[in-house]
């Protein structure tokens, strides 16, 4: 996990006047499940298209283990794609599909056959072979289309949106399947999706964009707990986010009242964001608090009872497995480790958060 | 509800039969019957005599070479076409049905006006002192004249062909190592295959059966099928034989029918 | 979405398919600013042809069929077709494969086959030809474009959402209008448009459909095709060209509503614009207004007096006809024909009944023969006095009794040269023959006149039953095939006018227009002799209006109307008082308009051969025509 595979250096990318990607550097270790996740028109597919060379950057270059492969057609790379959509070849059957790409590099019939069952058995479709693309359910074809992919043993797979036209519960299985896949192959995985679950599940790496930028790398763990800023945030998972003013090392004041955090090096009274998960905050009898409200909604969503609570002006999203009636006066308490700090925003850009999905 | 759809089909079947069935087999009646009524071969047969096979060969032959001349026209322009940007479709698309709003024998008898020998091209070679074009009246005009009236009907139903592609499908046989060629001969082409195979239809059946083009850009020198059996009908006033001819006519027809029905499983020749 | 191909080569490639597919659209373009009537000549910048056509009722007549056939037809095309594609969609799987197949029969069928499919079915089931069977031919033939357009689309339909406005309360005719439709729209609209196109740009379904009195456009461009096609046509067609262009570029003006990339092609995303609405429902508008407009103008009293006529193309002046009916109050229903042969099946089916013909010399013995004419009350047509009495002599060769027909128009069939071309003396039909012209030489296309050339070249009478002569002259056409340039019928005129070709075998009465046009060019009767016609009028057994046939016929014979049509067609006229009146000595005495035949030798008239005869040059026509 240390050599850097593909290596994408100030890449940028505009469509007419609309900027796509703006001076993006970015590297994708050997072996790594990577994701690159925003909302939709974020640059993370065309970042994957830079990669699987079905675009031409703007400006910069795309390198594949040490070489410039920029200028290189998509069938001279070595990485094969898994399409939204799937893009399966309807007038082939399932075992022409697959064997396409082998044909194609002119490999002995025998060689085809076993990689077809081969791929086969892996995706769970044993069987399959003579049937065509169109008499398979959605979940299958997915399947197909991961099958022809690898079994030109690409040393990357770009993944792009690939569970996003399935229900909910496939989709689970999927993952699931998807994570087993990369670990029998032990390949690269490059992975876009806008879904954040999808990400926080089968990632190594996570590398959240928004409006062409990269707003944060890191591991699953590191986006949730420790966003870098308020789109981050916010895109990941549910969370309060508030106005705040650093008061000195270690002391923040949200909504007048000062709060113990641990975070440091962010000089005095300055102007941040503060990010406290729902789940972090406990809340606990009025007079314990650190603030004083009342609850003011309250929802069952099997694992925890989430509930919103008023106060200091504010609607704080709690999630507790601890039922607290509407109504009910309480205290806020927010251990200082749960309080994540973060720089405000220096350009408007950064800070639009487009939900749209 | 369903049976209440069906009873919908009524006016249709109908006018179908009336206007469809029942004139076919007026015209296979009168292909087996003499003038007296009576059943006869002759009619049919009549196609072996050597002017009508020569007719017919000829046909055959012009309508297959304008076929083919059609699509490797149409086929690159189709995807020219199709690969541009999407807010032009619409137009692009009508200027080539925009020619088939000036009338069909006007436009015809225009290419006589260019292709003569003191045509419109003629004068513009012999400006440059370029050699003369000497082709009208001969079966190149008549070939010209097919690709020009029915260039359109192959051009649409290939360009449908290709918008329907996945742009991604193509793209994913790129990124599994096919090369453009590649590429465009195992995947563009067999999934454009029901638009070229309508287009083919659509250009190789009129071109087969025509006469008027024949007539306007042949000089009356070449004879075929189309105008053998027009003149039977116009001129020798003998239906029985134009009709009988027909029927010949009728089962290069079918086989098209048949052929592009096994090839077009969808049934959707689309325009 | 290749990229084998630069940009810029693909640009090249689409300008130059694009200079292919309009260079004969500029052409017509430009011949309607042609001030001269030829279409193989530059007379320089008129507009007089777009003032011509407004005043041309008959252009203008044709124009408001074609529209108002195109627009009745496919919409009623597009109901009928919309509505079975809602059955054939719930069919089961193997009746909608019939139905599919027996709806694709007239869009592969041959139009030709189609056609004459209809006209069989049409005068089995004893139908006025006319507007009717036109209409129902194009019903027939736009139905398959409705269907194969709607019917992907109607595949594609969500069943849920028709559901759901039941779900909501909708009535099921209801909920079809307010939800299915509106989805249907696009397909239907492009459809629509189709069948609108294919009704406007058809001719050889229409040609054999149709009625007299009752013209397309492009019917009566056929009929001009041969005779040479009028200036004001091209005027038309450009006007209706630009017409559309305009419409077009206004509505790729306004924006699409909806920026949804991928399915929908062409037409359907044309016809999605909010422009094209407008631009389409302003010109059905104007269409049907003006339709109206001119059927109102058009509509005369019922009860009038009618007299059918079914004469040779260009060959009687206009004119003379809106003089008569202002006359005579009666009113003529006037239909034309190109060739003797095609005019005999029409009037023997009885597919109208027409009150007077004007066939020639043969045909009209074959039309006695087979009894199909009334005999003439000479009493009221006083009239015919003024038809030289040889005339009627000559006649007798057809007509032994003169019973039935009254001389029209007579004249002969010569060669027609240009002394540019031609330098040495022409007397003999064996300069058809000489290889010097090669490509040069235009034969008539029809079997008698070729026959004729060949019989009397060798010295046989055209009338000829002896099958060893006819192999003979048979075997002098098929020797003279190569020098050929073309076989023609009236285009010989228009060819020669524009030098296309040194010789041509003509008639008479087109030399002296030719001549006019074209001072060059010189006719000839070749010494071997020739044919000798006379176009007679003559009223068939199934006429309605004899007394109106009459009083119509004793019309053309009076002087100043024979001298009227004499002037237009440039045919020579029998009529002796009308000659006396021609104020251009040159053309009075004329040698081409009126010869002395009696310096000629070897001069025949064509007799009817019976069907025996018919069939036998037939079928050594075929064998010339088909080398």
């Amino acid at each position: 996990m240390s050599t850097k595979l593909i290596d994408l250096q100030h890449i940028s990318k505009s469509y007419g006047d609309n900027l796509i990607l703006d001076d993006m550097n970015l590297y994708i270790r050997e072996n790594e499940f990577l994701t690159l996740l925003g909302p939709s028109g974020c640059g993370k597919t065309t970042t994957l298209r830079i990669i699987g060379g079905f675009e031409k950057a703007d400006r910069g270059i795309v390198c594949f283990d040490g070489q410039d492969i920029s200028h290189l057609p998509p069938n001279k790379r070595q990485l094969n794609t898994v399409f939204q959509k799937y893009a399966l070849f309807t007038h082939m059957t399932i075992a022409q599909n697959i064997a396409f790409g082998l044909k194609i590099k002119g490999k002995s019939k025998a060689y085809i056959d076993d990689k077809i069952k081969y791929a086969l058995k892996l995706v769970n479709l044993d069987g399959y072979e003579n049937r065509t693309p169109d008499s398979l359910s959605g979940g299958q074809q997915q399947r197909i289309a991961i099958a022809r992919a690898i079994v030109n043993e690409p040393k990357v797979l770009l993944l792009d949106e690939p569970l996003g036209a399935l229900d909910l519960k496939l989709r689970q299985d999927m993952q699931y399947e998807l994570i087993r896949l990369k670990n029998e192959l032990g390949i690269t995985f490059i992975y876009v999706t806008h879904d954040q679950e999808e990400a926080l599940t089968m990632s190594d790496t996570v590398v959240v964009m928004n409006q062409g930028y990269i707003q944060q790398i890191g591991t699953p763990e590191d986006i949730y707990n420790e966003p870098e800023n308020a789109f981050v945030a916010d895109f990941i998972g549910d969370s309060n986010i508030i106005d705040a003013i650093m008061v000195q090392d270690e002391l923040v004041e949200i909504l007048g009242t000062r709060f113990a955090c641990v975070d440091i090096d962010f000089g005095t009274n300055t102007p941040v964001d503060v990010v406290i998960r729902p789940e972090d905050i406990e809340l606990v009898a009025p007079e314990k608090g650190t603030i004083e409200g009342v609850v003011t909604h309250l929802i069952f969503k099997g694992v925890h009872y989430e509930m919103e609570v008023l106060a200091n002006g504010f609607e704080w999203l709690v999630h507790s497995t601890i039922l607290v009636p509407v109504g009910t006066k309480v205290g806020i308490h927010v251990d200082p480790f749960n309080i994540q700090i973060m720089n405000k925003p220096e350009s408007e850009d950064e800070e639009v958060a487009v939900f749209d999905e | 509800m369903n049976k209440k759809k069906l009873w919908l089909s009524g006016p249709y079947l109908f006018w179908a039969v009336c206007f469809i069935i029942i004139p076919l087999c007026m015209v296979i009646y009168y292909g087996i019957t003499d003038k007296t009524g009576a059943f006869t071969l002759e009619n049919v047969l009549s196609v072996s005599t050597p002017e009508h096979m020569k007719a017919l060969g000829l046909s055959l032959l012009l309508s297959l070479i304008s076929t083919i001349l059609c699509l490797i026209f149409a086929y690159p322009l189709a995807s020219i076409l199709a690969g541009m940007n999407k807010n032009q479709h619409s137009f692009i698309v009508l200027i080539f049905i925009l020619p088939m709003w000036m009338n069909f024998l006007l436009r015809t008898l225009a290419w006589q006006t260019l292709l003569e020998k003191t045509g419109v091209i003629n004068n513009i070679l012999t400006f440059f002192h370029l050699p003369s074009l000497e082709i009208i009246n001969t079966p190149y005009a008549i070939v010209l004249g097919m690709v020009y009236n029915f260039l359109p009907f192959m051009v649409l139903p290939i360009y449908n062909a290709l918008c329907k592609i996945d742009k991604n499908v193509i793209n994913a046989a790129r990124d599994l190592g096919a090369n453009g060629i590649q590429t465009f001969f195992r995947i563009i082409l067999p999934l454009s295959l029901p638009g070229v195979i309508s287009g083919i239809s659509m250009v190789f059946i009129p071109a087969l059966t025509t006469f008027v083009i024949s007539n306007i850009l042949g000089g009356g020198k070449i004879l075929l099928i189309g105008n053998v059996i027009e003149q039977e009908f116009t001129q020798a006033s003998n239906w029985h034989v134009g009709s009988g001819l027909s029927l010949v006519l009728m089962v290069f027809i079918l086989i098209s029918m048949v052929v592009s029905a096994i090839l077009d499983k969808d049934g959707e020749g689309s325009l | 979405m290749k990229k084998f191909f630069s940009l810029q080569a693909r640009r090249i490639y689409i300008a130059l398919i694009m200079l292919f597919l309009y260079a004969p659209i500029i052409t017509l373009i430009v011949l309607s600013f042609n001030s001269s009537r030829s279409r193989a000549k530059w007379g320089g910048f008129t507009l007089d042809w777009y003032k011509a056509l407004f005043e041309n009722e008959s252009i203008l007549q044709a124009l408001y069929n074609t529209l108002a056939i195109a627009l009745l037809s496919s919409v009623i095309a597009t109901v009928i077709g919309t509505i079975s594609c809602i059955a054939i969609n719930s069919m089961k799987r193997k009746s909608r494969t019939v139905v599919m197949g027996i709806t694709n029969i007239p869009m592969l069928n041959a139009d030709i086959v189609t056609g004459i499919s209809l006209m069989l079915l049409f005068l089995s089931l004893g139908l006025k030809f006319g507007f009717g069977t036109i209409l129902l031919a194009h019903i027939t033939f736009n139905i398959p474009y409705v269907i194969l357009s709607v019917m992907p689309r109607m595949k594609q339909l969500n069943p849920s959402v028709y559901e759901a406005a039941l779900d909501l309360g909708a009535s099921p005719v209801n909920a079809w209008f307010k939800v299915v439709l509106p989805d249907l729209l696009p397909a239907i609209q492009s459809g629509f448009l189709m069948a609108f196109t294919m009704s406007l740009d058809d001719f050889i379904i229409t040609h054999f459909t149709k009625g007299p009195g009752v013209d397309t456009l492009s019917t009566k461009i056929y009929t001009e095709v041969k005779k040479g096609i009028k200036p004001e046509m091209y005027a038309l067609s450009t006007i209706i060209f630009i017409t559309v262009l305009v419409l077009l570029l206004l509505v790729n003006k306004t924006p699409s509503p909806e920026k949804s990339p991928g399915r929908q092609k062409g037409l359907y995303q044309l016809t999605q614009k909010p422009g094209f609405r407008y631009a389409s429902a302003g010109f059905l508008l104007l269409l049907t207004g003006s339709g109206i407009f001119l059927g109102m103008s058009r509509i005369k009293e019922p009860e009038v007096q009618q007299v059918i006529v079914y004469n040779w193309g260009e060959y009687l002046d206009p004119e003379v006809i809106e003089m008569f009916e202002a006359e005579t109050g009666i009113q003529v229903i006037y239909d034309e024909y190109e060739t003797n042969e095609i005019m005999f099946p029409k009037v023997a089916a009885g597919t109208s009944a027409y009150d007077v013909l004007c066939p020639s010399d043969y045909m009209i013995e074959k039309l006695i023969e087979n009894d199909m004419l009334m005999e003439i009350d000479f009493d009221n047509i006083p009239n015919a006095v003024n038809i030289g009495q040889q005339y009627y002599e000559q006649s007798k060769g057809f007509d032994p009794k003169n019973k039935y027909s009254v001389p029209y128009c007579w004249g002969t069939v010569g060669i027609l040269y240009n002394k540019t071309m031609v330098t040495e003396p022409v007397d003999s039909w064996s300069i058809l023959w000489d290889e010097q012209y090669s490509n040069n030489i235009l034969m008539q296309d029809s079997v008698r006149d070729a026959f004729m050339v060949a019989l009397k070249l060798k010295g046989y009478s055209m009338n000829s039953m002896d099958e060893d002569e006819l192999k003979e002259a048979r075997d002098l056409l098929i020797e003279q095939r190569p020098v050929v340039q073309a076989y023609v019928v009236d285009q010989v005129r228009d060819k020669m006018i524009g030098g296309e070709a040194a010789l041509g075998v003509i008639y008479s009465g087109e030399a002296i227009y030719t001549q006019r046009e074209n001072p060059d060019l010189e006719y000839v009767i070749p010494q071997e002799g020739t044919n000798v016609w006379i176009d007679s009028w003559v009223i068939p057994k199934t006429a309605q209006n004899k007394e109106n046939a009459e009083i119509f016929i004793d019309y053309m014979c009076r002087p100043d109307i024979a001298l009227l049509n004499f002037e237009y067609i440039t045919y020579s006229t029998p009529n002796d008082a009308a000659r006396e009146l021609i104020e251009d000595e040159d053309i009075r005495n004329s040698d081409i308009a009126f010869p002395d035949l009696s310096l000629y030798d070897h001069l025949e008239t064509y007799d009817y051969l019976g069907e025996e005869g018919d069939s036998l040059y037939n079928d050594l026509w075929k064998e010339v025509k088909s080398q």
